[in-house]
């Protein structure tokens, strides 16, 4: 085995052009593979991890901004809605609802000097009805939080000045774990820190922070065991025509719609992607097979069996396999990792990368699917020219 | 000793019409003589050092190496056998072009991993010192003259030690010069180690480098001469 790996390295290193075609497809195969699991993957559990975050059975919001809401959750694209507080009696009152809370979306300033963080989402809750970030509160800081305090997604950071919105400073007390959603680039605070900040603004902000009176933008909605979500749901848009209930499963529809979709194409991408591959690489070995016919009959007639030759050219492809599939993966990470941004903002959905053990398998499926498409495509020709007469396969 | 029994090899040109390279030969080749095989062009002498070394199946007859039947052996005994036992030279280039003068020396313990590299290497270096060639071990083929070449291929096929050398046209791509150096260097190699020699050329003067000649023409044997 030793011995047929090192002829395996040596034709490597001497047949250069073949070499590079077929180690470039398998880089191919393993880096899109890879780059579009992680993606579609990251996709759904991202939309999965948003909708476990938010915490509720059924979210309300004005009538018409179901899908600014939506994208503001999950992109971090800062909103504003508004919608009269006494939706959140109204939807109290319906039978099968069990808490109610309301929430306030509002977005720092684009490059003023009295925001530290430009064109963040500010997610404001209400401690006394909350259901959904007081729980988590009490577990990792013991209470609720102070006035001035925020807590922040996992990609909110405190820059050097510490974090100043509307002229007011705020005090982070913790970061989230990731979702990789816009939620990571949000900040959750109380309703009297966002009033407190408000009445700083009037004074200190380029523009004072707008809180209309008796005005919210979402009421979360938690339902009794055994209640149907859907029953609710039109029931809360019976009761008032101005809002709009958003269930849990149907969260984020539109996102998850586009992600089958994209799935669909990539599918059909990759299917194509890995035929041409797998036809390439037979072409270019059965090329190389017979450029090296001469060759091959030498080593017969020097007394290699027709397995040795066929097992040294499979070698030959599998050690390509493997280094062209590392060489994917690596390059993969490299450009998921350096334009990440950049990939949200094309496919216009976020995306988080799975955990290690997933991630590890994902590698390790990569690199196996890439040797044995570039196995299997060398087998055919590598068979034929081991089953060649050696006589003839030394004739010019 | 290998013997040709009746040995004929047909090969298809088109659908109707074939061609025979070797037409009924009987041939016996005793082990320890050194046989120039001669012949015009196309008069069969490579497809029969092929049929001698088992690399091309008679369309008829049998051929008889040590006794046994070539194409009674599966692949894998054939190849063995081959490996251990014959040593070949080639007309043409056929050093590995990936590989470097030692690494192709030794490739045939590549091939038959039964020895370690590390067991053979001071054999390998042993025979590039006795061909001359111990400046240019790391070398690779292209930086070598093709008599240097030649000798390169002569000492991979003797690292084996093989009871059986077949060399088929080894110095046509030669100049007068090394074509005589090579010649000597066969000589030599079977005076002192009485190795059996199979050697097809179609120069007419190289007969009187061997102990044996064989003479064919249109697939058959004409003369043999001792």
């Amino acid at each position: 085995m030793a011995a047929l790996y090192r002829l395996a390295l040596c034709n490597i290193r001497g047949y250069s052009f073949r070499s590079w075609v077929v180690g470039l497809c398998a880089l191919l195969i393993s880096g899109l593979v890879l780059a579009t699991s992680l993606i579609l993957l990251g996709a759904e559990s991202s939309l999965r991890l948003a909708i476990d975050r938010l915490g509720a059975d059924i979210i309300v919001v004005p009538e018409g901004a179901a899908t600014r809401v939506e994208t503001a959750l999950l992109m971090g694209r800062p909103t504003k809605v508004w919608m009269p507080a006494s939706a959140l009696d109204t939807v109290a009152a319906i039978p099968g609802v069990e808490a109610v809370s309301p929430q306030v979306y509002l977005a720092s300033l684009t490059n003023a000097s009295c925001c530290t963080v430009s064109d963040m989402f500010l997610i404001v809750f209400d401690p006394k009805t909350d259901f959904v970030v007081k729980p988590w509160l009490e577990k990792t800081i013991g209470g609720n939080l102070q006035l001035g305090d925020v807590i922040g997604g996992s990609s909110v950071y405190v820059p050097e000045e510490g974090i100043k919105l509307y002229g007011y400073y705020l005090n982070l007390r913790k970061n989230l774990a990731p979702t990789g959603t816009g939620l990571d680039q949000s900040l959750f605070m109380t309703m009297d820190t966002a009033q407190e900040m408000r009445r700083v603004s009037l004074t200190e902000a380029v523009q004072p922070l707008e809180i209309p009176t008796n005005s919210i933008s979402a009421v979360l909605v938690k339902l009794k065991p055994g209640a149907n979500v859907y029953a609710v749901a039109l029931e809360i848009s019976d009761r008032d025509r101005t809002i709009t209930p958003i269930v849990s499963p149907d969260m984020f529809q539109s996102y998850q719609g586009q992600l089958k979709g994209l799935l669909g194409g990539v599918l059909v991408m990759i299917v194509i992607i890995l035929a041409f591959s797998m036809l390439l690489i037979g072409l270019v070995f059965s090329m190389a097979a017979n450029e090296r016919r001469r060759e091959l009959g030498v080593l017969r007639a020097m007394g290699a069996s027709r397995g040795f030759v066929f097992r040294s050219l499979v070698m030959e492809a599998a050690l390509l396999a493997i280094n062209g599939g590392i060489a994917g993966v690596l390059l993969t990470f490299l450009i998921l990792t350096l334009f990440r941004n950049l990939i949200i903002s094309i496919l216009g959905m976020p995306f988080l990368l799975p955990s290690l053990p997933v991630l590890i398998l994902l590698v390790v499926g990569v690199i196996c699917l890439s040797l044995v498409i570039v196995v299997l495509a060398a087998s055919l020709p590598a068979y034929r020219i081991s089953h060649l007469d050696p006589s003839i396969a030394m004739r010019e | 000793m290998i013997v040709l029994d009746k040995v004929s090899k047909i090969y298809p040109i088109s659908k109707e019409n074939q061609v025979a390279a070797v037409q009924d030969i009987n041939l016996e080749i005793p082990m320890g003589e050194f046989l120039v095989i001669t012949g015009r062009s196309g008069s069969g002498k490579t497809t029969l050092l092929n049929l001698a070394a088992g690399l091309t199946r008679p369309t008829s007859g049998r051929v008889l190496f040590e006794g046994v039947d070539w194409w009674s052996l599966p692949d894998r005994e054939q190849s063995l056998t081959r490996n251990q036992k014959i040593g070949f030279v080639f007309q043409f280039p056929s050093l590995l072009p990936a590989l470097t003068v030692l690494e192709n020396i030794a490739l045939p313990t590549i091939i038959n991993h039964s020895q370690d590299f590390q067991e053979i290497y001071p054999r390998a270096v042993k025979l590039v010192e006795t061909l001359g060639l111990s400046d240019k071990r790391s070398s690779y083929p292209r930086q070598l003259s093709a008599g240097q070449q030649q000798r390169v291929v002569i000492a991979r096929a003797l690292l084996n030690q093989p009871a059986v050398l077949l060399a088929d046209e080894p110095t046509s791509n030669l100049d007068e010069q090394t074509e005589l150096e090579i010649m000597e260097l066969f000589a030599e190699i079977h005076q002192r180690t009485g190795i059996t020699i199979v050697l097809v050329t179609h120069s007419a003067q190289l007969v009187r480098f061997g102990t044996q000649s064989v003479q064919m023409a249109v697939g058959q044997v004409v003369t043999k001469q001792t």
